[in-house]
């Protein structure tokens, strides 16, 4: 979507969102129905940020960089009208398919599993269970993602203060009608390892495999890490719905986008931020790259917080909190690989339109941990684990020339790569990506037309996410909730007053799912900054 | 023979001195360095504070010099005055905060220039200055183990430096200057008296002692330990690190912490001259009003009242004693109190000290009255005259 900048701007505003990535816009659309004159900024010359479409070839649109939905916050889309005319979104459902070298994949549809001949899979009563009680306490955090989460802030001497803690008192209490059962189990498996977890009822195959991948998808860690429970419950949060927009990414970015401009926002791109103004302990507007200052008496920043910091000046944190910014966590592990292909792939012993489906490459939780390992060393994995999806096959409005687009996912690719990210670098992360895919595949190579390779690094020097990670920020037990993004500054309020942090960076984290942008709003509201 | 890192106390450059000057032998341990506690009788050198002039090795304080275009920067990051206000040569006593403006340390900060600034404290702050200058244009470097520094407190402490041919008529409490080259001389003390403070590197330590020493007889000089100076600064109303608030990063308890508020010390924060660490905190707890407040106390008797409970109406318990002294130069039983809010601030009636008292092994309780002090025990004009006469 391309905004028209209005004939007469105000000179200042009531708030300025810094980055039009959808929880900036989430942020901007929710202030604006509120009555609020809202400026949103994008130093691109598209929004969307991590969600949008790319156009590859002539009028062959890939995903480029996130290319599913799966974690949209049903609050948020209530209220922005996302899927109605307003902010037309539609979502094509789809299934799973977690890949086996032998060709003995796994379907897995609506939370249970079976085998290519429709047969129910041996260990599906085993896996529906686990999978029915991650989802159940998965909702449980989900509620908390509407929430600012519960402030520590002065120590415990203020944990009397329970106003603040609210949100954890819901939780708490939600926990007590759980039964004493599952409260237990939540609470032990809170920080305890997918690939235990998993392992303990499940063998290591394809099955227990696609499950360990999504828990560690974005995350620098292996599902034999502590708190790899956690993040697969974070993706579970929502409802687990795998799907497609219609019209790709960039329809979410569309919808996103015009929920803010219908309430009356202004967005301008090809404006960059250079410097948060501050005056008196209180943000007061922006400078553009460009010199051009535009007034506020509050700004939201999208961005990762240690930007955020940056922009303002480290003069207005506090010396603790710049020690926390700077080793704020977050080195991206996830390389995107779009290609177009001349026709659709062959995947031995895919049948039917299952190629149509996600495609998870993570033959066993043995393999996941596996290919955590090179990371480490700053080494590119060998053998890969691989999200894939043709959204071509279920969305034809993106291509034309019956054209198609794998856009694939590769995780634990390092961001430091030992070396640098160098053109030779990319090449070879795409000859792996090619490699891994043939194996399941075979006759992908002849097929490719064209093909985009995104590292990590390249993904932060895209959209400015530090260290290009997923969240923006390790999803780590010490950078969530009441420390995400860090200790002290989980209200979204960020040092000077009016000046908050709005994106992925921020409770609840990342994903597109919007939550953080409309709580950043929500709490500018009740902090009355724009009276 | 290679050398090694020394093992145990190590001895500041004016030791050889104090080794056989030293009565007492009472040493103590000043952050790693042999310090004396006293060196000779207690009271000798406490009546020397007040009525002749005294050295005391102020060696093992840490010292930081933290240079450079951001130094004003920094220096005012970190502290809760505004040091912007200070001149060039001049001498600022300075609080610092945590991010909830409970106190880190306080201490004195030297001002060369805008560029250049020497900050001297109790505690250890290496890695604290350097994260405070993260992101400014500055160098810090720990000089505590090359600078050596005296104390010369007392009446006549001007005159002795007359006699050694050290000229500072002009300087008035907290002005420094190099004096000579090589010599840095500061108005400053914890006496609150008339006092100087003498810098200089490691291997001029001894002959600046030896120097000072040679032109003291005549005005009473003796070298004196810890014990008499924390006297005269409770005497002067000055807190001590430690004693009187818990630096916060030794704090291993929650709650411990105290703010300058609490501390009394209101008048040092500057909230217009933007931010420093610890404003926001300290900018509400001035709207709330802090949990605690430091006060002067006297209390009835002559008993000292190091650490005794203090009470409401003889009933309900609402501080401690952090400092207890008898002063000898006023008569008084002094101290300095921490009291919970709102108790030695709105109010001050009906307070009651515990304090025991052991006649020849038996014990004896009683509650002395408790009496809030605005002002100073201590106060002399003659450490403000300049320029000084020999008192
Ligand atoms: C490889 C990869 C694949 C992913 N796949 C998925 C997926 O399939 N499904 C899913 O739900 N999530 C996925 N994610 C995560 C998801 O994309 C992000 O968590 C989410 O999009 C973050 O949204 P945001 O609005 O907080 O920030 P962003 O989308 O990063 O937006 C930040 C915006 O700020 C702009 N900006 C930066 N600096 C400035 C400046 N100085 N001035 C003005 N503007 C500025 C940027 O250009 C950008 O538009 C993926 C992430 C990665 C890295």
């Amino acid at each position: 979507m391309q905004a028209k900048e209005n004939m007469m701007p105000p000179k200042t505003y009531d708030a300025i969102v810094i980055g039009a990535g959808h929880n900036g816009l989430a942020a901007a659309a929710t202030l604006a129905r509120k009555g609020h004159a809202v400026l949103v900024l994008e130093a691109q010359s598209s929004i969307g940020g991590m969600a949008k479409n790319v156009e590859l070839m002539k009028g062959v649109f890939a995903p480029e960089i996130a290319h599913l939905l799966y974690n949209i916050n049903p609050t948020v889309a209530r209220e922005l009208g996302l899927g109605t005319i307003f902010a037309p979104l539609d979502l094509i459902s789809l299934a799973t398919v977690s890949l086996s070298p032998s060709g003995d994949h796994v379907l897995i549809k609506d939370g249970t599993p079976q085998d290519m001949a429709g047969k129910s899979h041996p260990e599906a009563a085993k896996y529906t269970e686990i999978y029915q009680r991650l989802t159940k306490f998965a909702g449980l955090l989900g509620q908390m993602s509407t929430k600012t989460p519960p402030s520590l802030a002065g120590g415990i001497k203020d944990i009397t203060d329970l106003a603040q803690a609210a949100g954890l008192t819901k939780i708490g209490l939600n926990l007590k009608l759980m039964g004493k059962k599952d409260m237990r189990e939540f609470l032990r498996v809170l920080l305890s390892n997918i690939y235990d977890h998993l392992l303990d009822d499940l063998t290591d195959s394809p099955l227990s495999g696609a499950l360990a991948a999504d828990a560690v998808r974005g995350a620098y860690a292996g599902p034999r890490a502590p708190g790899t429970v956690f993040t697969l419950m974070y993706r579970l949060g929502n409802g687990a719905m795998v799907t497609l927009p219609k019209g790709g990414m960039g329809a979410v970015a569309d919808a996103f986008g015009k929920a803010a401009s219908n309430s009356g926002v202004t967005i301008r791109t090809d404006a960059k931020v250079a410097k948060v103004m501050v005056t008196d302990d209180r943000a007061t507007g922006v400078q553009l790259g460009s010199g051009e200052v535009i007034m506020a008496k509050a700004v939201l920043s999208n961005l990762g917080p240690k930007s955020t910091m940056m922009l303002a000046g480290v003069e207005h944190y506090d010396v603790e909190a710049t020690r926390r910014l700077r080793h704020h966590r977050a080195k991206g592990t996830t390389a995107k690989v779009n290609l177009v292909l001349s026709e659709v792939p062959e995947f031995t012993g895919l049948k039917g339109d299952l190629t149509h489906a996600r495609l998870i490459i993570a033959p066993s939780a043995t393999y996941v941990e596996r290919a955590f390992n090179p990371v480490k060393y700053g080494e590119l994995p060998q053998d890969p684990v691989i999200e894939a999806v043709i959204p071509t096959l279920s969305d034809a409005s993106i291509t034309t020339d019956g054209k198609h687009i794998l856009s694939a996912i590769l995780s634990f690719v390092p961001y430091n790569l030992k070396g640098g990210w160098s053109d030779a670098a990319r090449q070879e992360l795409r000859e792996i990506a090619i490699k891994t895919l043939e194996t399941y595949a075979p006759n992908i190579r002849a097929l490719i037309l064209e093909a985009q390779v995104l590292s990590p690094a390249d993904i932060e020097t895209l959209t400015g996410a530090p260290g290009g990670h997923w969240h923006h920020g390790e999803m780590g037990i010490d950078q969530v909730l009441t420390n995400r993004p860090a200790n002290q500054l989980a209200h979204y309020r960020f040092g000077p007053a009016g000046y908050y942090l709005c994106g992925a960076t921020a409770h609840p984290g990342g994903d597109v799912m919007g939550a953080a942008g409309r709580n950043a709003a929500m709490q500018v509201i009740k902090d009355g900054v724009l009276k | 023979m290679s050398k090694h890192v020394p093992i145990g106390l190590i001895e500041t450059p004016f030791h050889p001195r104090l080794e056989p000057l030293s009565r007492a032998k009472k040493w103590m341990n000043w952050a790693g360095y042999i310090s004396a506690g006293v060196m000779d009788t207690l009271e000798f050198e406490y009546f020397a504070i007040r009525n002749q002039t005294t050295l005391f090795d102020i060696s093992p304080m840490h010292k930081y010099r933290i240079k450079g275009k951001d130094a004003l920067l920094v220096v005012n990051r970190l502290v809760t005055r505004d040091i912007g206000k200070i001149r060039d040569g001049r001498v600022s006593y300075v609080l610092w905060c945590d991010e909830d403006g409970n106190l880190i340390d306080d201490g004195t900060l030297f001002r060369y220039s805008a560029q250049d600034f020497r900050l001297c404290c109790q505690e250890s702050m290496l890695t604290w200055l350097i994260d405070t200058a993260w992101g400014f244009e500055v160098t810090i470097k720990d000089e505590s183990h090359n600078v050596a520094a005296l104390s010369l407190q007392g009446p006549t402490s001007y005159s002795l430096l007359s006699d050694a041919g050290i000229s500072v008529g002009d300087m008035k409490p907290f002005d420094w200057c190099e004096v000579e080259p090589g010599l840095w001389i500061s108005r400053t003390g914890f006496t609150g008296d008339l006092g100087y403070e003498l810098w200089t590197s490691n291997d001029q330590a001894l002959a600046l002692w030896d120097r000072l020493w040679g032109a003291g007889h005549h005005w009473g000089l003796r070298a004196i330990g810890f014990e008499a100076l924390n006297i005269c600064r409770i005497e002067a109303g000055f807190m001590a690190a430690g004693f009187d608030f818990q630096p916060v990063h030794h704090a291993v308890r929650l709650g411990r912490g105290r703010s300058p508020i609490a501390l009394g010390a209101s008048k040092m924060i500057d909230f217009k001259k933007g931010h420093f660490n610890g404003r926001r905190a300290l900018l509400t707890e001035a709207q709330t009003g802090p949990s605690h407040h430091l006060r002067k106390i006297d209390i009835g008797g002559f008993k000292p009242a190091d650490g005794a409970l203090i009470y409401y109406k003889k009933k309900h318990e609402v501080g401690h004693v952090t400092s207890g002294v008898w002063s000898p130069t006023t008569k008084r039983n002094i101290a300095l109190a921490e009291f919970k809010a709102p108790y030695g601030d709105t109010i001050k009636n009906d307070l009651w000290a515990e304090i025991y008292i052991n006649k020849e092994g038996q014990w004896d309780k009683r509650l002395v009255r408790v009496e809030i002090e605005n002002k100073p025990f201590f106060q002399n004009a003659r450490s403000r005259a300049t320029p000084p006469k020999p008192f």
